[in-house]
């Protein structure tokens, strides 16, 4: 293999290469030294996201099954910072004494999941795509329940692992049904024509990945898993496991299934304004606020499709926009109710009354999170929902659009709830006054910059745009 | 004697070991029968590869590989899953769905 | 092989077997008391139902095993066709065995090869 090979799978080797140090350290390192490795890991992310951003080779490899170009390197980058970021929020919950010594687990099993994550968005062949969504999901289920004695965190990775298999042996009865139509696995030389067993693989494979994305209907274990799950399980799993699912859904969507584009329209006209709307009836009833934001998320993905539905360059520039700042905004979002609930272990809206006095920063944070979501003007979530519906407007689906505005004023509704709890509400026993560690700040920092960023400065999605017109 | 043997039964019988596992998947109440389920689904999708390189694609393998890597995650993904059964019997002492309700609307 | 054969050969094989049996009965002295219905002839009856749990050491070691036994199916396809692979599949297998080594040694740190 030569250095114009290796440097073209760069993202993976780096991200192999972290995984082998962290193993290597747990192994031999001795317990008492065990606190150091959550800088370590820490550094390591950011050498991998460093690395991400310098001058890349595009090209494919071992015959077509591996592929790169400028876009998966975006899509690819984009999630290496979200990661970075959860990182970040993890140090200081790891270092507790309960986790101490097991703290170098966490980062391996994330590592290797985003190592999965890489390989599916840079899949140019469905066994390549398969091993990425396995190898991202396996090893979230062990984290899942990484809070060994409480039951439910072992609940939640039952409920994700086995809904994991389920869903991607429905996914592979669908490829298997493709490969008979078409004798053909790789996604340069596949050629679909609409006839009824193509119809048939594709609603198979459709639903095997819609449960990745957590699409009504197959949403019901998205609200479970996300609260028992310790929190930065959850903020991977809603913002890291569930953005590359979708990238990897765009990228398949519109360069293999093109052929079939009017079948796979109606599939999402229908499945998102189900998600949209189904979501946000449940996330008004919420009180605890990891299952709020699960179902928010559930609502957003609902919101994602309305792009997708576009089925052109513009569509997958403004999906991957708002991807990045979702990103963003719901890392914020979980970073708070994270570090809240470290130093308090308090966890219900109304908990959150009176945080402003007790904790301003913090709450200006989540209320400029929760305003990104809600999609309030100055904000960068309001520029990804505007994108969003411009796509919708101009592929002539106007009663999707009208559904999808009501929507965002039902969002509108919660998420302004959470934020006058925090701001208006009085609490006599309101949470104490805490200081959090430099790392949760670091992330927190870098979220309000992006969101800031990300929706001010408008040559960001002009470059994604332009990427995405090239694809 | 293999070619004695239409393509269509065999698909007949994948399919209804795929439906079989769906449904004692979403019927049982055994978290490891469902586990079992799963891979019943999984070995159905693996006949089919087979039997699409055997009959309709004579010349290729990729279908063969494929279900060769199926068997491989399908063991990963039992074990982990059984490590968490594990885990939750460890805590609370049965593995029977009905008790696994700790999170609820 | 014709499906005669296969026949013959069947029902041979259940000739065999039955005139076996039957001779046995026929020429068997026969003599019945009631130690003869335990289960055992000489040794300790078995006390309980056997339906018992099994101890949560074996499925750890049932799990360990299973992951090192399916290595196997990424080994096999190598080994068939390494002469045809050349060098680089030889080295790439090496760094395969060496990870999964690098499991199992993780796995014994862990204490997880330990029978308590």
């Amino acid at each position: 293999m030569s250095l114009n090979e290796l440097m073209i799978m760069r993202h993976e080797w780096a991200l192999v290469a972290v995984a082998l140090v962290l193993l290597i350290a747990e192994i031999a390192m001795p317990v008492e030294k065990k606190k150091q490795i959550n800088g370590l890991a820490a550094a390591l992310a950011a050498v991998v996201v460093v690395l991400g951003f310098l001058p890349a080779q595009y090209g494919s490899l071992f015959g077509g099954m591996y592929v790169t170009d400028p876009l998966r390197i975006l899509m690819k980058n984009i999630l290496n910072i979200g990661v970075l970021l959860i990182i970040l929020q993890s140090v200081s919950w790891l270092r507790q004494d309960l986790y101490h010594d097991r703290s170098s687990e966490f980062y391996l099993l994330t590592f290797a999941s985003l190592i999965g994550v890489n390989y599916m968005i840079s899949s140019g062949h469905f066994l390549m795509f398969y091993l990425g969504l396995e190898l991202t999901t396996i090893p979230i289920a062990a984290l899942a329940s990484y809070e060994q004695f409480k039951s439910k965190s072992a609940e939640a990775g039952i409920k994700l692992i086995l809904s994991s298999a389920f869903s991607s042996a429905i996914l592979l009865f669908g490829i298997s049904v493709l490969y008979a139509a078409n004798g053909n696995l790789y996604f340069e030389s596949f050629e679909l024509s609409s006839s009824l067993i193509n119809t048939l693989g594709f609603i198979f494979f459709f639903s095997g990945l819609a449960f990745k994305i957590s699409i009504v209907p197959f949403h019901l274990w998205t609200a479970d898993v996300y609260e028992g799950s310790p929190t930065n399980v959850t903020s991977y799993l809603s913002v890291i496991s569930k953005g590359s699912a979708i990238f990897i859904l765009v990228i398949v969507l519109f360069t293999l299934f093109n052929s079939i584009q009017l079948l796979w329209q109606d599939v999402l006209y229908a499945t998102s304004i189900l998600t949209m709307t189904i979501g946000n009836l449940f996330a008004i009833r919420q009180q605890n606020l990891k299952r709020f934001l699960a179902f928010s998320s559930i609502a957003q993905a609902g919101f994602i499709m309305l792009g997708v539905i576009n089925a052109s360059a513009l569509g997958m520039a403004t999906v991957i926009y708002f991807m990045l700042v979702y990103v963003f905004s719901n890392l914020a979002a979980f970073g708070v109710i994270q570090t809240v609930g470290h130093a308090s272990g308090k966890i219900t809206i109304d908990d959150y009354n009176g945080l402003y006095k007790t904790n301003p920063q913090l709450s200006l944070v989540m209320m400029l999170a929760l305003f990104s979501l809600a999609g309030i003007p100055p904000l960068a979530g309001f520029f990804g929902k505007f994108f969003l519906f411009t796509a919708v407007a101009e592929s002539g689906f106007y009663v999707l659009l009208t559904i999808a505005v009501l929507n965002t004023v039902i969002s509108l509704y919660y998420y302004l709830l959470v934020v006058k709890a925090m701001f208006i509400n009085t609490n006599a026993t309101p949470i104490a006054a805490f200081k959090s560690d430099y790392a949760m700040r670091i992330s927190l920092v870098i979220c309000v910059v992006g969101i800031l960023v990300t929706g001010f400065y408008s040559p960001v999605f002009e470059y994604i745009k332009n990427l995405c017109e090239t694809f | 004697m293999m070619e004695h043997v239409p393509i269509a039964h065999v698909l007949m019988v994948t399919s209804t070991m795929f439906f079989i596992g769906a449904y004692g998947f979403l019927t049982r109440r055994n978290l490891v029968t469902m586990l079992i389920g799963v891979e019943l689904m999984l070995n159905a999708v693996n006949i089919n590869f087979v039997i699409f390189d055997r009959y309709v694609y004579p010349d290729q393998i990729e279908g063969h590989f494929f279900a060769l890597f199926i068997i491989a995650i399908a063991a990963a993904e039992a074990a982990v899953a059984i490590a968490i059964f594990i885990n939750l019997y460890r805590n609370i002492r049965s593995i029977d769905v009905e008790e696994v309700d700790k999170m609820k609307y | 092989m014709s499906s005669e054969a296969l026949i013959i050969f069947f029902l041979g094989g259940v000739v065999m077997v039955g005139a076996g049996i039957l001779a046995s009965n026929l020429l068997a002295p026969k003599s019945s008391n009631l130690q003869k219905a335990e289960p055992y002839e000489c040794g300790v009856p078995t006390q309980g139902t056997s339906w018992i749990q099994f101890r949560v050491g074996y499925y750890l070691f049932a799990i360990l095993f299973l992951i090192f036994d399916v290595e196997t199916v990424f080994i096999f396809p190598w080994a068939v066709a390494m002469k045809k692979v050349g060098l680089s599949a030889f080295i790439e297998i090496l760094l395969f065995l060496i990870i999964l080594g690098l499991g199992l040694l993780y796995a014994w740190k862990k204490k997880a090869l330990k029978w308590e």
